[in-house]
């Protein structure tokens, strides 16, 4: 096991990644902004060390800094938690050549998995079912044109370089698409320094369900289930859980035998995650992979009784995945988490600030992963996230009812936050009722402003 | 013990400076026979509560690579403050996570020593950072006053290095 990691985050994952270091008797090394002087992850790490100022591409972004950092510290790995560097393949290229360990995939899989458009083609000769499109990527408008009009409208063209909405067009009708086309190259080219773009189908009422995957270093990968996020608002997720409603056990088993083949003949190791969207016939279909713990992560561990991040580091240093995980996975119980984040309830503006009180639930099956505390102060340059609530219960009538109950006692002060949002979406009747797509939101937010 | 001994009368007082130092609003400490309650009178305090204190007390150890004390509240008084003889002198502090050198190369004599007179813009050191000796500048002009780390040491983005008498 390593003698020493280097957590290279902030916030909550930074604290969850300490948190498995510690239980598992690894040295922690903090690394942080000016602005995170007094986190609560650099607070319990044995050593941290202040890499840059507040700004990211300066401090969590700067490789040289977290390299420099990780090199004077002499740790053995450095555990990228989720966003920032963790997808980042040249980073895991450096930290290699560095003779540091990356906790995650080689950095080969994780460029491959990057390329959106190349990880779609691994999947469909893998005999994942991928979504109708482009062939590739597409080099014109007209080309487009002919792979849309096969497919049917309506279409979407997104960045094969891309992620979080950017550089995406949906395309309803023909005449719409040039200049569809074109706006949606120049976006991408201007945020990922690459314009190119593949076609898929577009699904109008999608759910998005996810497979969360573990992969040792000797060729063995294991599923554990899903996770249903659709209640989303402009692609960012505010409310998971695990397992999805509308997955059957037949077609858990299949999927998930397909995606161990698949990411054993990739050569995937450690924790990923692979998304799809179900259409209003329960289909599947592959739209991406993380090749990374998930913010979500939390609600899978709650139904297996898995420790995702302790066996990412367990892992990395070598174990198999008979060691980490019990002879029969099973799913017990139901989770749900809400992301609970420092913004406006409505208006959804971010709110950064001082928090002057601060009261956690707790209580039988309710989980807070949190770095805030009364008194601390949440900076404004980084994202909003301030805790993830989650709870488990027998089923999802009592998550339910633990969720609310949770919810009502969660006081944060000084902040806005979108607590009463998450409880609007908890007592609304077709969230309770398991009846959503990822259009709930919208849905939601337009009966709550007539209302 | 004895509370009231000339040696915790001493400690109390660096404690003292060190907390007003920091603009700390309120501070308490409860050892046994000795408790100590402490406010001060600040209209702009930035009103640090304990966990702040805490990491500020932590932080006051210089080494970045020694361990921070999560018992930093029990034991305020075997803290050495930050150092007051700083007043009116402009820190150097790095820019950058590495290695501080104090000379070109080992054996070869230090860029700058205390007493020496210094440029803006003239080499005071190098941080090694990823195998690479970054030459580090001065950006102020003065005479050099003291400096913090020693040969080898490892220092954190910020740290302070030298202390320059601007003029």
């Amino acid at each position: 096991m390593f003698r020493k990691v280097l957590i290279a985050n902030r916030g909550e994952i930074a604290l969850r990644v300490l948190n498995a270091c510690r239980e598992l008797g690894i040295r922690t090394v903090a690394v942080y902004s000016e602005a995170d002087r007094n986190s609560l992850h650099v607070r319990f790490a044995d050593e941290a060390i202040c890499i840059g100022p507040p700004r990211l591409a300066e401090s969590y972004l700067n490789v040289p800094a977290v390299i420099s950092a990780a090199e004077i510290a002499d740790v053995d790995a450095i555990h990228p938690g989720y966003g920032l560097l963790s997808e980042n393949a040249s980073f895991a290229e450096v930290c290699r050549a560095s003779n540091i360990k990356f906790i995650g995939p080689p950095p080969e899989v994780t460029r491959l998995m990057g390329e959106k458009e190349k990880a779609r083609q691994a999947m469909k000769k893998a005999k994942v079912p991928i979504l109708p499109g482009s062939d590739g990527v597409i080099a014109t408008a007209a080309d487009a044109g002919k792979c849309a009009k096969a497919v049917g409208y309506p279409v979407i063209l997104k960045a094969t370089a891309g992620g979080g909405g950017r550089g995406m067009r949906i395309v309803r009708a023909a005449n719409e698409l040039p200049n569809l086309f074109h706006a949606a190259s120049s976006e991408a080219a201007n945020a990922f320094g690459n314009g190119e773009l593949y076609l898929e189908k577009f699904i109008e009422q999608p759910r998005h369900i996810e497979f969360q995957v573990l992969a040792d270093e000797h060729g063995n990968v294991a599923t554990l289930f899903e996770r249903e996020c659709s209640i989303q608002r402009r692609h960012q997720k505010l409310v998971e859980e695990a397992p999805s409603l509308q997955m059957t056990p037949r077609l858990r088993e299949e999927l998930g035998r397909t995606l161990c083949r698949c990411l054993a003949d990739i050569g995937y190791q450690n924790a990923g995650t692979v998304e799809f969207l179900m259409d209003e016939d329960k289909q599947l279909y592959f739209i991406e992979m993380n090749t990374r713990i998930q913010v979500e992560h939390p609600v899978t561990e709650a139904i297996t009784g898995v420790d995702l991040v302790k066996a990412q580091l367990r892992i990395a240093a070598g174990e198999r995945l008979d060691a980490i995980l019990p002879a029969k996975l099973e799913i017990r119980g139901h989770a749900i988490e809400c992301r609970i984040n420092a913004e406006h309830p409505t208006k959804f503006t971010p709110s950064a600030g001082k928090i002057t009180a601060f009261n956690v639930p707790g209580g039988n099956g309710v989980r807070v992963d949190t770095a805030q505390y009364a008194e601390s102060v949440v900076p404004p340059y980084y994202d909003s996230l301030i805790a993830k609530l989650i709870v488990y219960g027998v089923d999802r009538a009592e998550a339910i009812a633990k969720m609310e109950r949770a919810l009502s006692q969660f006081v944060v002060q000084g902040i806005e936050t979108s607590i009463s949002m998450h409880q609007a979406i908890l007592a609304d009747p077709a969230f309770r009722a398991g009846d959503f797509d990822t259009k709930f939101m919208e849905r939601l937010l337009a009966k709550e402003a007539e209302g | 013990m004895n509370p009231l001994n000339p040696e915790n009368t001493d400690d109390l007082q660096q404690l003292i400076d060190f907390l007003k130092e920091n603009q700390v609003a309120e501070f308490e400490l409860d050892r046994g026979e000795l408790r100590v309650r402490l406010k001060f009178d600040r209209p702009q305090a930035s009103a640090a509560g304990l966990p702040e204190l805490a990491s500020l007390l932590a932080g006051a150890r210089t080494a970045p690579a020694q361990p921070a004390t999560a018992a930093a509240a029990d034991s305020p008084l075997a803290e050495e403050p930050a150092a007051d003889p700083n007043a009116g002198l402009h820190i150097v502090k790095s820019p950058i996570v590495g290695t501080f050198y104090g000379s070109p190369s080992p054996g070869a004599s230090a860029f700058v020593s205390v007493g020496d007179r210094v440029e803006k813009g003239q080499v005071i050191c190098i941080v090694e950072a990823m195998k690479l000796m970054n030459e580090i500048e001065s950006d102020a002009a003065g005479e050099i006053v003291k400096c913090f780390v020693s040969n080898g040491q490892p220092i954190e983005f910020g740290q302070p290095l030298f202390s320059v008498r601007l003029g």
